[in-house]
């Protein structure tokens, strides 16, 4: 059951407003966002309820649940949606305060999300852009699981979806530059 | 001999593609009074009247048959084609072809065909005996009486009364104003109830055309349309209104404190009184039931202070007479009784109010100068809970429909509670947010995002008490689970219900209501204000839970049809009416009881030709008769007939197949 009332003021809902730049008070729960989804299925909540449950002051139960993580930010959502809330900032928003606070779901499935984004930024550190096959290579070594997905890798190759090499962009020293960047920031804080 | 014209309509499509048109015309040519018969596309069109008005003349018929569609749509246009050749216009009969025939057996070609036959046969045998028949006239009484003062009445009573049309308005409480008087602001926006009504009030109390009878009520309504007369009991007020001054003196002295109604019992009022400081017409009554002079014949202390000498404490219930031509019924309506609510406490917890004692206490003239306090502790709420569908949408505990205007007053009441407490929080428990109107749903977003109102799905299942909070627990069906709302104050979003006397006043007149209380339109939807009895119009909440700008379009409307019938000094109206033949009556008086428009009185006559003994008979008054045909079955004399409906046209329409 859930307790309202009792807790003050909704400081949960200010620091999402905030940081997305969305108003999640303007959702009246038409579900839109739901059935656009690809992934709504797979969250624990689907973006409709997540955003009633901002609303309502729900730190620990959003930042619990799976549904941001599962969030591939192609903004269908916001697209559709008919008071043009930005969902997709509202999901990094939480991704990014689950992080801050360090409340994050610890299932297996978010780890490997979690490893799966480290491992990109690390290509895109290293290249400047993805290396897909170092990165699925990675991907399973880091995981502990080496023969995940391997059956499709021949068909991939074939069809050329699997590039063997990759050729370092040119401004991949100025990506450098901006990581290094990022991070003077990050430890400033 | 009769000579009888038939013309069968294809009504495009409508009615020929589904039976064969050429083929009823030939059937019927076969009748040997059918002098001419023929078929057109559409009848009702300008050379389709045109056929008729020829036909008429060339073929000098005495009575015509439309075979088409529902005389509902048509019956009047035809007609008039047959007054502009000259003929009368109740020689005319409609075969219903289209609704009776090709729109309900569109699978069956020949039995559509064969029943259309049919229904032209009836129509032609049936208009065989129709009778030259000519409009009733009635002569009119240009006054109109409108019941009750609330913002419905006050409309219609001025918009009647700037037509120069003489109003009486009778009002059963000591002011007009109503229940709008009793608002704060009104949604969606936000005006000030009371600074949009009270100079309407004060228009009806100094029109020249509006006769205000406060504190009175109509007890009898006798006659029919144009020609009503109406008793009206004015209740003794104990205040000689023509001398006093309203100076208030009367009212600072009395000694004796009691529920003050207009506050909902959340203050006291003394036992002579005006309900609020805004009252028109703004002269106290003394409340019978509590002041110790009319009781036990102690105190007096208001005749003492009175300067003016305007207290009579002899004064006695008044009944007088008003001829009238219409009335307009604007009695609005009663707020719900949650008292069957035991599971929330309602009646145990102080602190669970009714949205009328929200309005009352946030209102600037209210008991609490417009701050809402709780009841228990007299505290300011923090966080109010605010439950919709009170009564309404509930058929265990209230009643079916929905009230209408809970939700966008609950909206406006979350609003109000951000305005009076900037720190407080609403939630709102609630069904579904209805807000059809101009500007509603923009209202709800604005309560939403700018005051940030929570509003949860779903009906709260109990309250319980812990330390001085209450628990509300319902369930947010937006993320399927149970919550629970620490609340210092819940507000009950009451269902609007028909006033209780509603019942009484809609025998008095002769009208119907429904089963909830409210009185009854003649159509839903093409005849909302009238009622089933001519000259009687319905205005405001009285007919259906509405919101103020609907009650005062309609209380305009209802303006308007009182104007439209006072056009002429007389009225016109059809001649389809039942008359008596006294000489078979045998003063049975079933007819009477039968009657719904209460068209038929006794009356009494000779028992023979120059006797001084009388009899009892039954009178029917055309003015009143709608042509309903109830006695016509009942009689068991057969003394009435209906005219247009007479036996011999019937029983023709019998043989005829």
């Amino acid at each position: 059951m859930i307790s309202l009332g009792s807790q003050g003021k909704n400081t949960f809902m200010e620091a999402v407003n905030i940081k997305s730049g969305a108003n999640v008070l303007e959702c009246y729960q038409c579900g839109k966002c739901v059935s656009t989804c690809p992934v709504s299925q797979y969250m624990d909540f689907p973006p409709r309820e997540i955003m009633q449950m901002i609303k309502l002051g729900l730190r620990n139960e959003c930042y619990m649940a799976n549904s941001h993580w599962f969030c591939l930010t192609c903004s269908a959502c916001s697209g559709r949606c008919p008071r043009e809330i930005d969902i997709p900032a509202v999901m990094e928003a939480i991704r990014h305060l689950a992080i801050e606070e360090n409340y994050v779901n610890d299932s297996k499935k978010v780890r490997e999300i979690r490893k799966f984004h480290e491992i990109f930024l690390e290509m895109i550190k290293r290249y400047g852009r993805n290396y897909e096959l170092r990165m699925m290579a990675e991907f399973n070594i880091r995981t502990r699981n080496l023969f995940k997905d391997v059956h499709l890798a021949p068909k991939a190759l074939l069809k050329g979806k699997i590039p063997l090499g990759v050729k370092p962009l040119k401004s991949a020293k100025a990506i450098k530059r901006m990581y290094a960047m990022a991070e003077k920031l990050e430890k400033k804080k | 001999m009769a000579r009888v014209g038939v013309f069968v309509c294809f009504c495009g499509a409508n009615i020929a593609e589904y039976l064969d048109v050429p083929q009823v015309v030939e059937e019927v040519k076969r009748i040997r009074e059918v002098k001419y018969a023929v078929d057109y596309k559409y009848m009702c069109s300008d050379p389709g009247q045109g056929l008729i008005r020829d036909a008429i003349v060339q073929h000098k018929l005495t009575s015509i048959v439309v075979a088409a569609c529902s005389p509902r749509m048509h019956e009047k246009t035809f007609r008039k084609a047959l007054s502009d050749a000259g003929m009368n216009p109740y020689l005319l009969e409609v075969a219903n072809i289209r609704e009776h025939s090709s729109w309900v057996h569109q699978k069956n070609k020949k039995a559509a065909t064969d029943k259309a036959m049919d229904l032209c046969r009836m129509a032609v045998a049936k208009s065989i005996a129709n009778e030259q028949l000519h409009e009733i006239s009635v002569p009119v009484t240009k006054r109109a009486l409108v019941i009750g003062g609330g913002i419905a009445g006050i409309q219609a009573a001025l918009d009647i009364a700037d037509a120069r049309i003489p109003v009486v308005l009778v009002e059963k409480s000591p002011s007009i104003g109503g229940k709008m008087a009793q608002l704060d602001e009104t949604f969606p926006t936000l005006d000030c109830s009371q600074c949009i009504l009270t100079p309407k009030m004060v228009d009806v109390a100094s029109h020249p055309y509006i006769e205000l009878i406060p504190y009175a009520e109509v007890i009898e309504l006798q006659g029919f349309v144009g020609n009503y007369k109406a008793k009206i009991k004015k209740k003794a007020s104990y205040v000689n209104f023509k001398t006093c001054t309203g100076c208030g003196a009367c009212w600072q002295k009395c000694p004796v404190k009691v529920a003050n109604e207009y506050n909902l019992g959340l203050d006291k009022r003394k036992a002579i009184y005006t309900p609020f400081p805004q009252a028109v017409p703004n002269k106290p009554v003394i409340d019978a039931e509590h002041c110790t002079m009319l009781l036990k014949g102690k105190c007096g202390i208001c005749a003492k202070v009175c300067q003016p000498g305007a207290i009579d404490y002899q004064m006695q219930d008044e009944v007088i007479e008003r001829e009238i031509g219409a009335v307009v019924v604007a009695t609005g309506y009663d707020m719900w009784d949650p008292t069957p609510y035991e599971e929330y406490g309602v009646g145990r917890f102080k602190d669970i109010i009714t949205s009328l004692e929200f309005e009352r206490m946030v209102s600037a003239n209210g008991p609490t100068n417009g701050v809402p306090l709780r009841p228990s502790d007299g505290k300011v709420p923090k966080n109010v809970v605010f439950i919709k569908c009170i009564g309404s949408r509930d058929e265990a505990k209230g009643i079916e429909y929905c009230s209408k205007i809970c939700c966008m007053y609950t909206t406006k009441h979350t609003i109000l509670l951000h305005h009076k407490v900037h720190d407080s929080h609403a939630y709102v428990f609630y069904m579904d947010i209805r807000a059809a109107g101009k500007g509603y749903e923009e209202f709800v977003k604005k309560a939403q995002t700018d005051t940030a109102a929570t509003y949860l799905r779903g009906r709260v299942s109990k309250i319980y008490k812990k330390g001085d909070k209450l628990m509300v627990r319902g369930e947010d069906a937006q993320i399927g689970q149970v919550v629970e709302v620490e609340a210092d104050l819940v507000v009950l979003a009451t269902a609007v219900s028909a006033p209780k006397d509603n019942p009484d006043l809609a025998r008095l007149l002769g009208i119907s209501y429904d089963k909830y209380g409210y009185l009854s339109e003649a159509h839903p939807k093409l005849r909302p204000v009238e009622t089933a009895k001519a000259g009687i119009f319905l205005a405001g909440c009285t007919q259906a839970p509405k919101d103020i700008p609907e009650t005062v379009s309609q209380a305009s409307a209802c303006a308007a049809k009182v104007c439209g019938l006072f056009a002429g000094d007389t009225m016109k109206k059809d001649p389809m009416v039942s008359t008596i033949n006294i000489e078979y009556c045998s003063g049975c008086l079933n007819c009477i009881n039968v009657c719904p428009y209460t068209a038929i009185v006794t009356d009494e006559v000779p028992i023979g030709h120059g006797s001084k003994e009388l009899r009892t008979v039954a009178y029917i008054n055309e003015g009143v008769c709608q042509g309903c045909g109830s006695c016509v079955a009942i009689c068991r004399s057969m003394a009435i007939n209906l005219a247009g409906f007479t036996d011999p046209q019937i029983i023709n329409e019998i043989v005829s197949i």
